[in-house]
């Protein structure tokens, strides 16, 4: 049976694709109709038995009762479920191909307050784990520079596309990591007296760049942006301070959380909580704030020696819960395909299977301000989408077709051309 | 103020007070994943003292057993883990490119909360492994999560065979080639290396049946080549006392090691990550030689650049013995989620699955013939999951070792430190970053300018 | 980030490697005594644990006890000491110290990374045939403060390594080394530390080479003795000084001292010794209570840790001050006050483990002493106190600081009581010494005297109080995780108006210091290093009279302790 489905699965490949090995195929594009459909939407409930239509990279028509568009490519989906692709709030895809060596790495520049280092610009298309990423339904994500106190811009990206623009998928944000009161690991012996002077000095800092910008900003109103000197630092934090651009703030520690949601209302900024790994502790001032809060890995030990073996797993829930808008990251590069394990393992543990999805679509979404385009099955928003033979969180599920932007990506990454080699090595022991 | 005493004593009276080690325990009604007979419905298990001593419907609960009920529980056997480094308090002597005389049980760590985190994962073993320093390292020790005691020696699993870690490629080569400028600093010279180590312990081996021979003899004046414990650690693999784990990626090194192997008339050689075993699922399989892998971790370095998910798939279904190890305090947590994922990539059957965290992991540490799977007569080692533990909605409720219950997430206290750190400052606003990878964990003083 | 690291290792390294000489000279220009006949007059003594002799006389005469009694005539040529309502206990044996061995430099080394796994037997920290006798040097710190403090005789063991050296008794005064010799080769001293950078590294490193030295030394010693019997047609046997320093472990002549911290050291500890059957004794055991069927197993006598963590006392709720607003919100905490105080009661649950040990020991039968490796002298007495508070009786806490230590280590006979023929090692107390209040006033080493004047009350340490006089040079040492590093800093000028240098030996560089603060007895400032990019290293000075504790900062990467003296000049 297994190896029939198997023979199959290869055939079907071969047939389709006409695949050279080492190549990923070219994605197809066209008007498509996915019939037959169970479609969950995330946003207006689940459509039994339904059609979707794929038209100029947008989802065109989906509903019950929806004609077919001549010329559209019919895909049957009879058993399987169609779902809005999934959105990773936060990680380093595309800027880090092989992590240990650092000629492929390109996530963190030198500097502590570089805003307008933009992550779009190393996002590199070719990565080969893009394939392998979005072949499991992550059509998205976010890519984040990482290193001092302002590591740069973030960028949001689709999994597809042969320039970094092709790839942008609308929203940008400034990267922040919140000055941190944590001991960095064993070896960091300082005494408690010095954790908090180095802290207030980052603080220190932090509001003297905050406030440098606010002057700049004023300057640039007053003078309408003439004779301003080049500073590429202030242009970059401008309208953040205006608050035309989200700032993204890596926070872990519950008291680095409580400081920094102080320092947000303070300085009125429009801001993200990312990380949040201790949000469980201060999940009600959380949610006072109104905050969102982008978190994970939820695959990860407890913070502290002494914490319950689940929180990481149960953090996502606990905050969902308190009332604090939740989405889910991963924070990977190669295994950001695992996301909707991490979804999976949060709504076992306390976010419940319909919060942890919307947690990897139309939450991000909204929380990027993308929700016009991605994050659910809707009429008009971008055809970033998978057809999965079933719960998406299971780990065994199949996933059978992925669009994105509208286009059928090719079921095929690395990881599947090796199987295909490699299964029946030919030749084999003998030569 | 009452409230507070009475959570106090509560979570006081939540540290430990195990004295004994085996236990016996009725598990009523659950469904139970044999892995080796097959999935039985509505079955009990009980363990007595510390075995499993009956399988089957109704059993009736032995006086002084615990008895839990397991109705719409899933029991499965408890999860081994055929790589790893808790409990350890180190890893790697990383000073010279062959240890083999160096042995990790030396170092258990029984305190390490780790080990409580990984019961809450449903596992009750585990290869506790020096790291990947050096082409020959150190000798390794199977152990089970007895945790709570306090004794490393009721730690170690009394009786497993000797293991010892192996370690081929970019590791070996940029430690000792690369941070020190001595062999090996290339996968030519680690062949070398282990080939010359062989040879030497293979000398040494005859010297001392030549003075063995000698001793005996009427008037006879020789004597005994110089004693030395690595030597006599290598003459041990050389005999068959010791199985080889050994970590690598790269096909090319796979196939080198099982040639030396070979040549040297050892035939016990399990090979760890093994990221590229799948392009040579043939050779290991004729050699009969194990493969235990990560489910799906690939590109941190570039050795595993060219790897696949699919890898559990392609070496099960070319009849390699194949096991999903976690090398890390997180995996560990979730190995029946990865190996899981060998049923998304290139569909094994739940039993399949199932045996790459239990019987498969057993048989390459040469212990399964006592745990691996549940079967009368077999130690008890239980983990049972409210849902099928390939679920992604798995929930491991318990977890049983030698018939105690050393892991339940219905009674267990949040704080489950053994030791409390006298010293540490109690603020529970602040947050310390734990160290998670090990494998190279004591070499940090060789790569100073890296 | 990286980049950083490397940057603060070479700053460690440049603060660590490479030490100035210790220029701070002992000038005990002391008379020599007048007599070398002593009477304490009308005193308690407390000849042994149990054993009292109310309004006594001790008769000291060349170093030795010549009489205790109630009824002594006092020889005219005796130098009397009046020790109405005071107390005389046998002065205090430390059954495993490095009291007088002199710390060895950390020298500025330049390995051949090619031999990491092959260093010579003394970089590798095998040294068994050093012996702490060789080390030994009266003026060293530790020796005043350890004998201050009422201890007139210690086991001393050299500083480093796996196998430092052989041990000695050492009294606690003497002219010179060798004048502080009681017993040579008293023990192998061992513990499992790795050399640093170098096979072996880690505790399996050494546990492993622990063993093969064992068995290679076993080998050769009992070959040798074949030889030596009838070499006739026999090969000559190689000659190895640090194997042949085993033999006497081997033949277990010689017991091991094996330094055991942790409940996981004392542990591979024993089973080491199991391995190797050589005779055990274990020092400066800190979490020994649930390895006490463990120890009682091997029959190995154990000297416990008196550096212990920081007791907690309860905190003290006021009496009727519970007006209601308190109430309710006592009864209703926070779940993070909630988790606080149960993460406390865990604590001083463990903290009170550390204190309750020394009577466990007891209780379970197990022959214990203290040690004093790493307890601070200022902790000593309150600790004791701590620990008797706890469950060891008196008795028996004298016992384990005078008669037990002296029948482990074999020298019951000549200290450890009061009687008639041992040493003259005494302690004069004020009054009964087990208490707070109590003040030694006299300490006989050998019968040589030495007084103590009872200090008034210190002023608690208090920033904002009188500014400390800070000028001068102050010799310092640093502990970072790379190792210890040291240097001079001189200070001139008056309090508010400091300025000076400090030296970094590594290249020999002297640094200006700038923002000098100081605030009561604390003096802080910093320094800028020059490593390429410039490195502030912050520098904070609690000072006590001509020492000082404090640490050394570099900025946002660590604190490290620090601790130094004023060079008196």
């Amino acid at each position: 049976m297994i190896k029939n489905i198997k023979n199959i699965l290869i055939l079907a490949l071969i047939l389709t694709t006409g695949l050279v090995f080492g190549q990923i195929p070219s994605a197809e594009s066209g008007t498509f109709a996915l019939t037959n459909a169970t479609i969950e939407t995330i946003t207006n409930g689940t459509i039994q038995n339904g059609t979707l239509i794929i038209s100029d990279g947008k989802i065109a028509e989906v509903g019950t009762n929806v004609s077919i568009p001549q010329g559209a490519k019919t895909i049957d989906c009879s058993g399987m479920t169609i779902y809005p692709g999934m959105i990773d709030g936060g990680t380093q895809i595309g800027l880090v191909e092989v992590s240990s060596d650092p000629r492929t790495r390109d996530n963190s520049e030198i500097g502590d307050v570089i805003p307008h280092i933009q992550a779009l610009t190393a996002v590199n298309p070719s990565s080969t784990i893009h394939p392998v990423t979005r072949v499991n339904g992550v059509t998205t994500a976010l890519t984040m520079p990482s290193g001092g106190l302002f590591p740069g811009t973030a960028a949001l990206i689709n999994l597809h596309g042969y320039t970094p623009d092709q790839m942008f998928a609308g929203f940008k944000g400034v990267v922040m990591n919140f000055p941190a009161t944590g001991r960095r690991g064993r070896w960091d012996r300082r005494s408690e007296e010095d954790i908090k002077k180095a802290a207030e000095k980052n603080l220190k800092k932090l509001n003297d760049v905050w406030a440098k910008a606010i002057q700049y900003h004023k300057i640039d109103s007053a003078t309408g942006g003439k004779d301003q000197p080049y500073y590429p630092e202030m242009e970059a934090l401008m309208p953040v301070v205006r608050g035309e651009m989200k700032l993204l703030v890596n926070v872990n520690a519950a008291n680095d959380i409580k400081a920094a949601l102080k320092w947000i209302e303070e300085k009125g900024a429009d801001a993200i909580l990312c990380g949040v790994s201790e949000g469980w502790r201060v999940a009600e001032e959380i949610a006072e704030s109104k905050i969102p809060v982008v978190t994970g890995p939820v695959l990860s030990n407890p913070t502290r020696s002494y914490d319950r073996y689940d929180r990481p797993y149960a953090n996502a829930g606990a905050m969902q819960k308190a009332g604090v808008k939740v989405a889910i990251r991963t924070n990977e590069v190669e295994n950001v395909r695992n996301l909707p394990f991490h979804a999976g393992f949060a709504a076992a543990y306390g976010m419940g299977k319909e919060e942890a999805l919307k947690a990897i679509t139309i939450v991000p979404a909204e929380i990027f301000g993308v929700s016009d385009m991605y994050g659910s099955i809707e009429k008009g928003k971008v055809a970033n989408l998978f057809v999965a033979s079933g719960d998406p969180f299971e780990t065994r599920t199949q996933i059978k077709y992925v669009f994105i932007d509208g286009w059928n990506i090719p079921m095929v990454s690395r990881h599947t051309q090796l199987y295909e080699e490699y299964l029946n090595r030919a030749p084999g022991v003998e030569k | 103020m009452k409230k507070i005493n009475i959570i106090i004593a509560l979570l006081l009276s939540a540290t430990f007070v195990m004295a004994q080690e085996k236990g016996s325990v009725l598990i009523k009604n659950g469904t139970v994943l044999t892995v080796t007979n097959g999935t039985l419905e509505n079955t009990d298990v009980l363990i007595r003292d510390g075995k499993i001593s009956k399988i089957g419907k109704g059993l009736s609960t032995p006086s002084g057993a615990k008895t839990i009920d397991a109705n719409g529980m899933y029991v499965m056997p408890g999860i081994i883990d055929a790589h790893s480094h808790l409990a350890l308090d180190a890893v790697n002597e990383a000073t010279n490119p062959v240890t083999a005389e160096v042995w990790v049980g030396d170092a258990l760590d029984p305190l390490d909360v780790g080990i409580y985190q990984a019961l809450a994962g449903g596992v009750t073993a585990a290869h506790s492994m020096h790291g990947s320093a050096n082409a020959i390292g150190g000798q390794c020790e199977t152990v089970k999560f007895r945790y709570g005691e306090i004794d490393p020696d009721k730690m170690r699993m009394a009786g497993a065979p000797r293991t010892i870690k192996f370690a081929l490629g970019e590791n070996p080569t940029r430690v000792h080639g690369g941070g020190n400028g001595i062999l090996p600093r290339t996968r030519m010279g680690v062949e070398h290396v282990i080939r010359s180590s062989f040879q030497q312990a293979k000398e040494y081996m005859e010297a001392w049946d030549s003075y063995n021979a000698g001793k005996g003899k009427k008037g006879f004046k020789g004597k005994a080549p110089a004693y030395d414990l690595r030597m006599e650690t290598l003459a041990d693999i050389l005999k068959g006392n010791i199985i080889i784990h050994c970590h690598s990626y790269r096909a090319d090194e796979i196939y080198m090691l099982m040639q030396v192997c070979e040549d040297f008339g050892i035939d016990k050689l399990v090979f760890q990550h093994v990221n590229e075993g799948f392009k040579v699922a043939p050779e290991l399989a004729k050699w009969g030689a194990g493969a235990s892998i990560f489910a799906d971790w690939w590109a941190y370095k570039f050795e595993v650049y060219y790897s696949t998910a699919y890898n559990a798939a392609i070496l099960t279904k070319n009849g390699v013995t194949t096991s999903i190890n976690s090398d890390s305090g997180e995996l560990i947590r979730h190995l029946y989620h990865e190996a899981a994922k060998s049923q998304k990539y290139g569909g094994l059957t739940d039993d399949e699955a199932l045996s790459l965290i239990t019987i498969n992991p057993a048989k390459q540490l040469g212990i399964a013939d006592r745990v691996g799977s549940l079967e009368e007569g077999k130690e008890g080692d239980v983990a049972i999951f409210n849902n099928h533990p390939l679920s992604i909605y798995a929930i491991p409720m318990m977890t049983i070792v030698d018939g105690i219950v050393r892991f339940d997430r219905e009674n267990d206290a949040d704080d489950m430190r053994i030791y409390p750190d006298p010293e540490e400052k109690i603020d529970v606003t602040h947050w310390q970053a734990e160290d998670h990878d090990r494998c190279m964990q004591n070499t940090e003083f060789l790569f100073t300018d890296k | 980030m990286q980049k950083r690291d490397s940057l603060f290792r070479s700053v460690l390294l440049l603060l660590v490697i490479g030490v100035m000489p210790f220029l701070g000279l002992a000038q005990d220009s002391d008379l020599k005594p007048v007599t070398n006949k002593y009477a304490i007059k009308n005193a308690t003594i407390v000849q042994a644990p149990g054993k009292t002799i109310q309004n006594g006389t001790i008769l000291i005469e060349n170093g030795i006890i010549k009489a205790v009694g109630s009824s002594i005539t006092i020889p005219a040529d005796a130098w009397v000491v009046n020790a109405d309502s005071m107390f005389v206990y046998a002065g205090f044996i430390s059954g495993l110290s490095n009291i007088g061995v002199e710390k060895p430099k950390d020298e500025d080394r330049k390995d051949d990374r090619r031999l990491t796994g092959n260093p010579s037997y003394e970089r590798a920290g095998i040294t068994p045939g050093n012996s702490a006798r060789e080390m030994l040097n009266p003026d060293d710190k530790s020796v005043s403060d350890f004998r201050k403090l009422g201890f007139t005789a210690s086991h001393s063991v050299p500083h480093k390594g796996m196998l430092p050296g052989t041990g000695a008794i050492v009294l606690l005064g003497g002219a010179d080394g060798e004048s502080m010799v009681v017993s040579d080769q008293s023990s192998m001293y061992s513990q499992l530390s790795g050399a640093d950078g170098v096979y072996p590294n880690t505790v399996i490193g050494v546990m492993a080479k622990y063993r093969d030295l064992y068995r290679k030394a076993s080998q050769a010693r009992e070959y040798q003795s074949r030889y030596n019997s009838n070499s006739n047609g026999m090969e000559r046997p190689a000659t190895d000084a640090t194997l042949e320093a085993l033999y006497p472990v081997i033949g277990k002549q010689m017991t091991v001292a094996f330094k055991a911290e942790g409940v996981k050291d004392v542990m591979r500890v024993i089973a080491l010794q199991r391995d190797l059957g050589f005779k055990l004794m274990l020092g400066e055991v800190k979490q020994g209570w649930d390895a006490i069927p463990a120890i009682k197993g091997t029959g190995a006598p154990v000297f416990l840790s008196l550096d212990l963590p920081e007791w907690k006392e309860e905190e003290k709720k006021e009496e009727g001050e519970d007006d209601d607003e308190e109430k309710e919100k006592e009864e209703k905490p926070t779940p993070e006050e909630m988790e606080k105080n149960a993460l406390e009661a865990r604590q001083k649950e463990m903290i009170k483990n550390y204190y309750t040990q020394a009577g466990k020991f007891s209780t379970y039968g197990v022959k214990f002493g203290f040690s004093t490796m790493e307890v601070k002298s200022k902790d000593f007495k309150q600790n004791l106190l701590k620990v008797i508070e706890n469950g060891l009786s008196e008795d028996k806490a004298l016992a384990a600081l005078t008669t037990e230590p002296a029948s482990i280590l074999g020298v019951s006979s000549l200290m450890g009581t009061i009687e008639a023929g041992k040493m003259a090692n005494l302690i004069v107390s004020d009054t009964a010494y087990f208490t707070k209040d109590a003040n030694i006033r006299y300490v006989f080493v050998d019968g040589m005297k030495y007084e103590y004047e009872v200090k008034k009350k210190k002023k608690k340490k208090s920033n904002g109080g009188e500014a400390v006089d800070a000028a001068g040079e102050w010799n310092y040492t640093t502990e970072t995780p790379q190792g210890n590093g040291s240097g001079v800093i001189k200070l001139t000028g008056t309090p508010g108006d400091y300025s000076g240098t400090i030296t970094v030996s590594f290249n020999g560089s002297t640094n200006e210091i700038q923002d000098v603060v100081v605030d009561g007895n604390n003096v802080s400032f910093s320094f800028k290093l020059n490593m390429g990019e410039e490195i502030t290293v912050e520098i904070s000075m609690d000072i006590d009279g001509d020492t000082f504790e404090g640490t050394l900062s570099v900025a946002s990467f660590g604190s490290f302790p620090m601790e130094g003296s004023r060079d008196p000049k």
